[in-house]
């Protein structure tokens, strides 16, 4: 008896611990409200990521309530904000969608993170024919089905290595072979499938080319591998833990290229504060940054974004955040261009959106997409320094790479 | 010399693997109790050498000792105020039990430290040297180094000592052990301990080489176990030379089949393994041992 009892508290425990972690709605609905909902990884290994967007998403509902709301028919109504934790699984994403859409009844969706769970929300959104504008898929899969519904924030996958492979191929000494690895999802497969593409085009050998589980933490084989194989330039398309075990395993292995450039993790500052000293040199790529002079009415520029927004968080943003923040700030503008909230209207009104806003000019291209130039930065004496983009070098890269043993 | 190099990094690499698994292994061994909350105790462990770390720079390695004091008194309060109520009881029961441990403290980890990716950092970090061409980082042989010779004291204690023939006792023969005078709640809750106290080690290890999150714990309670089964679970040798052979197998797979393939090929060989040799390596042929 004693013993069930036991068992009994201990579920009950557990039930509501999951309860409270699983579903953690904030903000409210009122008359002139405007329901805005999304399912965002707040658990399992997409936390860290979702962790932007939630903040992002947040922050920027709040700044567009307070300079007086979204305004319709002439009267103005305050954005409300309903996230539930979709524990980085897809299909619990997709469900949490459905439960927005019918239950809540929200009445437009922000989207969540990584390709993956973004290709089974937008799936939701289609079905519902309500417009979902997304800042955390980039994959090209997710626009290729043809939904009129979903809009993306991020660009495009496979332009990410264009500026990286661009410098490359004009550096003195030449880049000549390279190594790229990527995780087996969605989005790094894209970016992967670009890089073929440009390296092709700048004659630069590819003389190593793997995908990974992205779980993988454990990179030293591959690094024997690719050191056997010495490459001029190694490119990585992963999370910022695959980044962050990769370079440091690459310096105890003393793995030395003249170039190496990683898809996420060098532009935030929390990339360099855990590798230190081991960060510098290291390449990234990047939509924005808060030094860009973006402008718009509600953050005024993109460095009083980024100042507000530490202020608040106590970390710096970096582009999954503007581009998080551009998602609220699309749906403000739609709505006030379309004057209604009906979902067909506002769907028709960001097809043909075009702003500017501290994220950048907000404009989607005919699959939903927006298309905005990456730029190649690398990190010297701990700053993040614009190196590349658009065809044009913006700083001096400090290159080649000194070997590990040299710095 | 390519094979060479991948053959030393799975070895160094499977040396924390052996003491992961080990906890698990002597817990199971003695209480029957497969403990799914083992790898949200590792990542106490590897938190803790974090914070020693970072807060009063203790090197994770010399304050090995007191991670491993720490947990034993943790691993032996979890016994005496939850598990002892259980023990014994179906394992369905017992399993459940330590799978909503683990995600208590797991939730608990997150909201207390955020999901944000911690990371040892000692001045030595990036050190490595040269032996007849194979690369060798100074952090991977010192972990596995700690590794070996936690190893070789549990084992000496277990084999050696009055309260490892208590344990073994209790293990083989739990009435007969009783009747000889054995204190079994007593050498259950030290088992525990141990049995923490080793994962506490291993997480310690782990964060040397490895970012630390809340979640890290879930793939390595899989891990412990898969090491487990294939050394031969419940035993104390066992767990060693699995992870050995665990580390060695990933590493080759992900050099010459590729690095989407290490865990297909050891959890498939954990598939075979319980198939045609249901005890492990090291274990007895057939269930019946």
């Amino acid at each position: 008896m004693k013993r069930s009892l036991w068992l009994v508290a201990g579920a009950a425990v557990l039930a509501v611990v999951i309860f409270y972690f699983g579903a953690r709605a904030v903000g409210g609905r009122a008359e002139t409200v405007i329901a805005l909902g999304a399912a965002i990884s707040q658990s399992g290994k997409y936390a860290r990521e979702g962790k932007f967007y939630v903040d992002a998403y947040k922050m920027t509902v709040e700044a567009v309530n307070a300079a007086g709301g979204v305004k319709v028919g002439g009267q103005a109504h305050k954005l409300g904000l309903t996230l539930y934790d979709d524990q980085s699984d897809p299909s619990l994403a997709a469900r949490l969608c459905t439960k927005l859409l019918t239950s809540d009844k929200v009445n437009f969706l922000l989207g969540p993170y990584t390709s993956g769970i973004t290709i089974a929300a937008s799936a939701v959104a289609e079905k519902y024919e309500v417009p979902m504008i997304e800042g955390g898929g980039a994959a090209g899969n997710i626009f290729d089905h043809g939904y009129k519904y979903i809009f993306g924030t991020l660009s495009n996958a496979e332009l990410y290595f264009q500026p990286a492979i661009e410098m490359a191929a004009k550096s003195e000494p030449p880049v000549k072979t390279a190594a790229l690895l990527f995780s087996n999802e969605a989005f790094d497969k894209s970016v992967a499938k670009g890089a073929r593409k440009w390296l092709d085009e700048h004659k630069i050998e590819r003389i190593y080319d793997e995908e990974y589980q992205p779980a993988t933490l454990d990179f030293t084989s591959v690094l024997a591998v690719i050191k056997s194989k010495n490459p001029d330039l190694i490119l990585l398309a992963g999370h910022e833990e695959n980044s962050l075990n990769f370079i440091r395993q690459s310096q105890a292995a003393d793995v030395n290229p003249k170039m190496a450039v990683f898809t996420v993790g060098p532009p935030t500052g929390d990339f360099r504060k855990t590798l230190g000293a081991a960060a510098e040199y290291v390449y990234g790529i990047t939509t924005w940054l808060p030094e860009m002079d973006h402008k718009d009415e509600i953050f005024e520029s993109s460095s009083n974004f980024a100042k507000q927004f530490h202020d608040r968080f106590a970390y710096e943003p970096d582009y999954h955040v503007a581009s998080g923040a551009a998602d609220v700030l699309a749906f403000k503008h739609a709505i006030e261009k379309a004057d209604t909230l009906d979902p067909k209207k506002v769907r028709d009104a960001l097809a043909s959106l075009d702003v500017q806003t501290i994220y950048g000019r907000l404009r989607f291209n005919p699959t939903g997409q927006i298309e905005l130039p990456q730029t190649l930065v690398q990190i010297q004496s701990g700053k993040v320094v614009p190196i590349y983009a658009g065809g044009k070098p913006l700083n001096k890269p400090r290159y080649p790479t000194p070997s590990w043993g040299a710095r | 010399m390519l094979s060479l190099q991948v053959l030393v990094n799975g070895l160094l690499l499977g040396g924390v693997y052996g003491i992961m698994a080990l906890g698990m292994s002597l817990i199971w061994g003695v209480m029957r109790i497969v403990n799914v909350a083992h790898g949200a105790l590792i990542m106490l462990g590897a938190y803790h050498a974090f914070f020693t770390f970072t807060l009063l720079g203790w090197d994770p390695f010399l304050s090995l000792p007191v991670t491993i004091g720490v947990f034993f008194v943790l691993g032996y309060a979890i016994q005496r105020f939850l598990l002892n109520r259980i023990v014994r009881a179906q394992l369905f029961l017992t399993l459940l039990i330590t799978f909503g441990l683990g995600v208590v403290i797991e939730n608990l980890a997150r909201i207390a430290w955020s999901s944000d990716l911690r990371q040892v950092t000692p001045a030595y970090q990036g050190a490595h040297f040269e032996l007849y061409g194979i690369n060798i980082p100074h952090v991977r042989l010192g972990v596995f180094l700690s590794a070996a010779v936690l190893s070789l004291l549990f084992l000496l204690l277990i084999e050696r000592t009055k309260l490892g023939r208590a344990i073994r006792a209790t293990s083989q023969e739990l009435r007969a052990a009783q009747l000889s005078g054995v204190p079994v709640g007593h050498i259950y809750a030290v088992t525990f301990g141990l049995g923490t106290a080793l994962a506490g080690a291993a997480g310690a290890l782990w964060g040397m080489l490895f970012p630390i999150t809340p979640t890290m714990g879930g793939p390595l309670t899989l891990k412990s176990f898969a090491v487990d089964v294939l050394g031969g679970l419940g035993t104390m040798m066992g767990p060693l030379v699995g992870g050995l052979v665990l580390g060695v197998i990933e590493s080759f797979t992900a050099t010459y089949v590729g690095p989407t393939y290490p865990n297909l090929l050891s959890f498939g060989l954990l598939v075979l393994i319980l198939v045609f040799r249901p005890a492990g390596i090291l274990g007895p042929r057939g269930l019946s041992g």
